[in-house]
């Protein structure tokens, strides 16, 4: 549905978009991750064809959005992350205004209305002008305004910033129920929003795509070695020269040695089974343990580890285009 | 079209809306009415010359402020980027931003049309010299708004866009003074009569204001407005590559 390929854009010496390749199967939604400033709203913007890439090219449903972006336009709804509202317009006259903008007349643009003010649940503040919205409602209607025309393709930057949590609980529900028919790209860089909507993520840091597919395929990626916490009662005796048979073995680490001194958290390499190994240690050793688990790799850890991973290679590279 | 009449409806609201709409016609209107009737009465002669002749210094003023917010208005709000992402030309929303000003500017100016109705009561003045100089008023705000949306375009602060808008206008307003193209070629030979002959404002004003139509006069302000707009068109395209 988009295909953005190789697309760079820089703004005088600042370069926002490396080299960008990604695509959206029609029908999904993808979060698109990635720290302030890493070039989000730069990508956005470009599909929403409200900036031209310098270089590469952005296919939308097959077309060329250089080439036509007026028929672009018409099959994206876009909510950028700065509210595009008249702050002078009340709610209603707003909407039409972006409805019949967008083509919308009589009966078409009243019933279009009727869905994204009930969808959105703005019919309370139907009458009020818009200044004199709380953010909440300014956010809504924001995304009102990108549902109007019924699109094909959702665009939103930052949807969810700035609302309090039950607001942001209402947005994602809102997300979650357009996906079953919409083709929609939300950005955010606050990563636990990505995982109750969509497992398919896109990350960018410093203008270049780091990572591009499924959450539990990055989190593999990501992860460099396995880690398991272990408590005890009583720390057993030689505790380290003991785990250290166990295969796999790379570190054990006091958790934090003047709170809970009988806290370790045990690292070994990835793929190895540690709470087996573990487990079947205690036994035989008689340890009683008071907690054995295994740590998850969070979206947190998989977007550090990742971001680390990124720097690195281009660090390499770097070094190997010098010798 | 369609959707140039959307845009302009909106905007057009977007400036009645405001009370600062309704200070400016008053301020508008006292100002230019007022220094017209103070010696009105006593000079005892049934023409506008001085309401026309005192117009374009006025507007130097006036039509930045009533253009500054054009675009500059849209780029700080964030609804720039809403409406560069309509399916609607982006020549077409500046044309309805442009009318919508244009407007405005005519409601305002229609405010002084007592003057030549008490005129006909008073007296019998020259209607033709009347109607020219309100021809002449209209082309001149149209050229001063082309002028202000192509500046408040450039810039993302409402007082930059004013001042600039100001700076461009009086810029057309003195270029066709005599005495500063005689300064100017003072410098450089030639240079200040060129400016006065290529964008001098007031030759081609004075003559409409005295009920000479000419095709010339009225090309000219219409050509200038019409490069103004397409210098405008180019900007919203070209602002794309950032």
């Amino acid at each position: 549905m988009i295909e953005v390929r190789g697309v760079s854009k820089r703004f005088g010496t600042t370069v926002a978009l490396d080299g960008v390749s990604m695509s959206i199967e029609r029908g999904s939604i993808l979060g698109f991750l990635g720290p302030n400033g890493a070039g989000k709203s730069t990508a956005m913007k470009i599909i929403t064809t409200f900036l031209a890439a310098d270089s590469g090219e952005v296919l939308v449903d097959g077309l060329n959005v250089a080439d036509k972006p007026l028929a672009v336009r018409k099959k994206i709804g876009y909510l950028p992350e700065n509210l595009p509202l008249y702050h002078d317009m009340r709610v209603h006259e707003y909407l039409s205004f972006v409805g019949e903008s967008r083509g919308l007349r009589g009966q078409g643009l009243r019933q279009r209305l009727d869905w994204v003010v009930e969808s959105c649940g703005i019919a309370g503040v139907y009458k009020k002008t818009i200044r004199e919205l709380s953010k909440g409602y300014k956010q809504r209607t924001g995304l009102a305004q990108a549902l109007i025309h019924d699109p094909e393709i959702l665009i939103l930057d930052e949807p969810t910033s700035g609302l309090d949590p039950l607001q942001i609980i209402g947005i994602r529900e809102l997300i979650l129920d357009l996906g079953r028919s919409k083709t929609i790209i939300f950005s955010t860089h606050i990563l636990q929003e990505v995982q109750p909507i969509t497992d398919r993520v896109a990350i960018i840091n410093e203008g270049r795509i780091i990572a591009d597919g499924r959450i539990p395929d990055l989190k593999k990626k990501a992860m460099v070695n396995n880690r398991v916490f272990i408590s005890f009662d009583q720390t057993p005796d030689n505790l380290a020269g003991e785990l250290g048979q166990i295969s796999g073995f790379e570190a054990l680490i006091a958790c934090d040695a003047a709170a809970a001194p009988e806290r370790f958290e045990l690292r070994g390499a990835f793929g190895k089974d540690l709470v087996g190994s573990v487990s079947s240690l205690a036994r035989s050793r008689d340890w009683s343990l008071r907690e054995l688990q295994e740590s998850h790799y969070s979206l947190e850890d998989t977007f550090i580890a990742l971001t680390k991973q990124a720097a690195n290679s281009v660090a390499e590279s770097g070094t190997e285009v010098q010798a | 079209m369609r959707s140039t009449l959307v845009i302009f409806r909106r905007e057009l609201a977007a400036y009645f809306n405001s009370p600062i709409a309704y200070i400016f016609i008053i301020v508008f209107l006292v100002l230019n009415a007022g220094l017209y009737m103070t010696p009105f009465f006593l000079q005892g002669q049934a023409d506008m010359r001085s309401f026309f002749t005192n117009l374009p210094l006025f507007m130097i003023f006036f039509i930045p402020a009533i253009s500054m917010r054009l675009w500059a208005e849209d780029k700080r709000s964030g609804t720039f980027e809403l409406l560069m992402t309509l399916p609607i030309r982006s020549a077409d929303v500046m044309m309805g931003k442009y009318l919508a000003a244009l407007v405005f500017y005519i409601v305002a100016l229609a405010g002084t049309l007592p003057i030549p109705i008490m005129l006909n009561i008073l007296g019998n003045p020259d209607l033709g010299a009347i109607f020219s100089g309100y021809i002449a008023a209209l082309l001149l705000g149209a050229l001063f708004l082309s002028v202000g949306i192509w500046v408040s375009g450039m810039v993302r602060d409402q007082i930059t866009a004013f001042i600039l808008g100001v700076i461009c206008c009086s810029f057309f307003f003195f270029a066709g003074q005599d005495f500063i193209s005689m300064t100017v070629d003072g410098w450089i030979v030639g240079l200040g009569s060129f400016l006065q002959s290529a964008f001098g404002l007031i030759p081609h004003y004075q003559s409409m204001q005295r009920g000479v139509l000419l095709l010339g006069d009225i090309g000219w302000f219409v050509g200038l407005t019409t490069v103004f707009l397409i210098l405008n068109a180019y900007w919203l395209e070209g602002r794309k590559q950032g």
